[in-house]
């Protein structure tokens, strides 16, 4: 096998795609993620971003290009291509007839070593996801969220140089999802390169350094998280008042640089630069109209990834549904 | 989570290399898997105490099934006891009791979604593919052999160890008959592989548990069933249940071994054919579930 350079790329992924009969999951994808860089990889459900990590562990294989991890390729290297690669892909599995320690070991063995180093290694993951006292436990009885702890535990007894954490946070409740992404920062911070699949905005905002954002399969943004923040559009707000033609009357006479619609769920929708916003709610309330809701809509970055992503975005309550069929 | 801190994870590529584990690693693996489940254990329990209580209940039947081979003297004699519960088991409890572990040891990692929890590891595909079937086709001669001991030992307790009356009608003694029984249990080993590795090709292809299991057993009857029609005398050979009756030639007078060859060449092309497909499957399948 051969040896990478040390300098070569974490991961670099030239011109791959994948398809499923008519269906192009991933569409001549292409990007680069640097040693020690936390990269996000962003989209709604069915942009194509499991399919692309799922190549790079090579569950699956592309039908062009090629997937370099670390210099590597599976076809150079074979399974040497995960040799300090870890993660896993959407939501991590275990046999539920075994108990999570049991788990660890036997992953620990397909990983080597022997067998004093796994059991450190095993004792200290467990601590590092605080799931020390309940490794006894058989894991048809874990919780969602523990279950997640276990797919990072199960990562990190690999000690590797490359995290890939598809989704990390997806169906843990609030305080799981503080807590994931607090470990997640922990494990960018030692100096470990992440590759993190996401489809929300603000988790990708919190920790990356450089994204790319996927739609159907292709690639809609690349660049860093401030090129995003460059591009992002105005804040939307809902808004309601005791008047609200008068409301829409004096935006159009003395704010033209912001918008108000009507909404026709009820109420006004405003978009415009947070300054100019509290101006025109100045002059509202010096207008002597009641203001009953000013909040906002969505944040300036999920505009912007409704709309790089392509997808019909209600402005009043920011849900929207994706255009691209499901993958 | 805990505030516990993140140790700088820089394993060397070159290190990471030099300790992957091989195949002994995974068989390890996988045979910890098998010693968990509780199916497992009731098997092997079961391979043991079945075949005491069927001959408890044949030998306290008051007339002997005559209409099966050896059935006559199975109430006298406890070598016939024995090869009457070979020919029963044959028929489609060998087949179930290996397709029952074989039909599911691939088909349980879909059925779990835990195929990309192992290959995100450092083992290969390959090398998982050999130790489950190692596992399999060990699983399947270990519970042959406790089922073998099991039912000569009940045979010899309960209902004697006389001389044997051979096929020919020849008089057999009793340390003959005993190591011809043996015999011609430990003939099944050949087909029992065969349906293990049929087993596997199903598990791979259905990735269905069920699927796994059934079609081998149901398939091993069909084979029972068209063996058993007349005019297919060029085909018979070729059947995977045809190996069940090589022992005959064992129990006859002269002793013939013919079969015996012939169950060897038959298991064996049976195993290599489903072997190289189930392996080709799983190298080449996307694995998209879980």
């Amino acid at each position: 096998m051969q040896t990478p350079p040390h300098t070569a790329l974490a991961v670099e992924a030239v011109d791959v795609t994948k398809r499923y009969g008519d269906l192009v999951a991933v569409d001549h994808l292409s990007l680069s993620v640097a040693p020690g860089e936390v990269y996000g990889i962003l989209g709604p459900n069915g942009a194509g971003k499991t399919t692309f990590l799922r190549m790079l562990f090579g569950l699956i294989r592309p039908d062009s290009g090629t997937v370099r991890v670390f210099g590597r390729t599976w076809a150079d290297s074979g399974v040497g291509v995960l040799d300090g690669v870890a993660g896993f892909i959407e939501s991590p599995r275990f046999y539920p007839y075994l108990t999570g320690r049991q788990n660890l070991e036997g992953l620990a063995l397909l990983d080597g070593g022997d067998r004093g180093s796994r059991s450190r290694r095993i004792e200290g993951v467990l601590d590092v996801v605080d799931l020390a006292g309940r490794e006894g436990d058989k894991v048809a009885g874990y919780s969602y969220g523990m279950r997640q702890r276990l797919g990072v535990a199960a990562s990190l007894l690999r000690d590797p140089r490359l995290l890939v954490l598809d989704e990390p946070a997806n169906g843990l409740d609030p305080g799981g999802i503080r807590d994931m992404r607090a470990l997640v920062t922990r494990l960018a911070d030692s100096g470990l390169t992440v590759l993190l699949s996401s489809h929300h905005m603000d988790e990708v905002e919190e920790i990356c350094d450089n994204v790319t954002i996927m739609a159907r399969g292709q690639v809609a943004f690349h660049g860093s998280i401030g090129d995003l923040r460059a591009m992002a559009p105005d804040p939307g707000h809902l808004l309601s008042t005791s008047d609200d033609a008068l409301a829409v009357a004096l935006a159009r006479e003395q704010h033209p640089d912001i918008a108000v619609e009507t909404d026709p769920e009820g109420g006004l929708v405003a978009i415009g630069s947070r300054e100019r916003l509290s101006a025109y709610v100045a002059d509202l309330v010096r207008a002597d109209l009641e203001l009953r809701q000013f909040t906002p809509t969505q944040t300036p970055l999920e505009a912007l990834f409704f709309m790089l992503t392509d997808t019909r975005t209600d402005t009043r309550t920011g849900t929207r549904s994706a255009k691209g069929a499901g993958r | 989570m805990t505030s516990t801190t993140v140790q700088r994870h820089r394993a060397p590529v070159v290190d990471a290399a030099a300790h992957r584990p091989g195949l002994g690693a995974a068989l390890s693996w996988e045979s910890r898997k098998l010693r968990s489940q509780l199916r497992t254990k009731a098997l092997l329990v079961g391979a043991v105490l079945a075949p005491l209580a069927v001959v408890v209940i044949v030998h306290s039947q008051p007339r002997p099934p005559k209409d099966t081979l050896f059935g006559r003297f199975a109430t006298d004699n406890g070598f016939a006891m024995a090869l009457l519960v070979l020919g029963f088991a044959s028929q489609w409890v060998l087949p179930l009791l290996t397709a029952v572990v074989a039909g599911d040891i691939f088909a349980s990692e879909d059925q779990h979604g835990t195929w990309k929890t192992v290959l995100t590891r450092s083992t290969s595909r390959s090398t998982l593919f050999w130790a489950k079937t190692a596992v399999a086709v060990a699983f399947a001669l270990v519970t042959l052999a406790l089922l073998a001991a099991s039912t000569i030992a009940a045979s010899w307790l309960v209902v004697g160890h006389q001389p044997l009356t051979g096929l020919s009608g020849q008089v057999v003694p009793a340390h003959t008959a005993l190591a011809l029984v043996a015999g011609a249990w430990a003939s099944m080993a050949l087909p029992i592989i065969g349906f293990t590795c049929l087993a596997l090709l199903f598990s791979v292809w259905s990735r269905n548990a069920a699927v796994g299991i059934a079609a081998p057993v149901v398939l091993g009857l069909v084979m029972q069933l068209v063996g058993a029609l007349g005019g297919i005398e060029t085909l018979r050979p070729f059947l995977l249940s045809t190996p069940f009756e090589a022992w005959h030639g064992l129990l006859a007078a002269p002793r013939f071994t013919g079969p015996l060859l012939d169950s060897l060449v038959t298991s064996a092309g049976w195993s290599v054919v489903c072997l190289t497909a189930a392996y080709l499957i799983l190298r080449r399948r996307d694995i998209t579930g879980g």
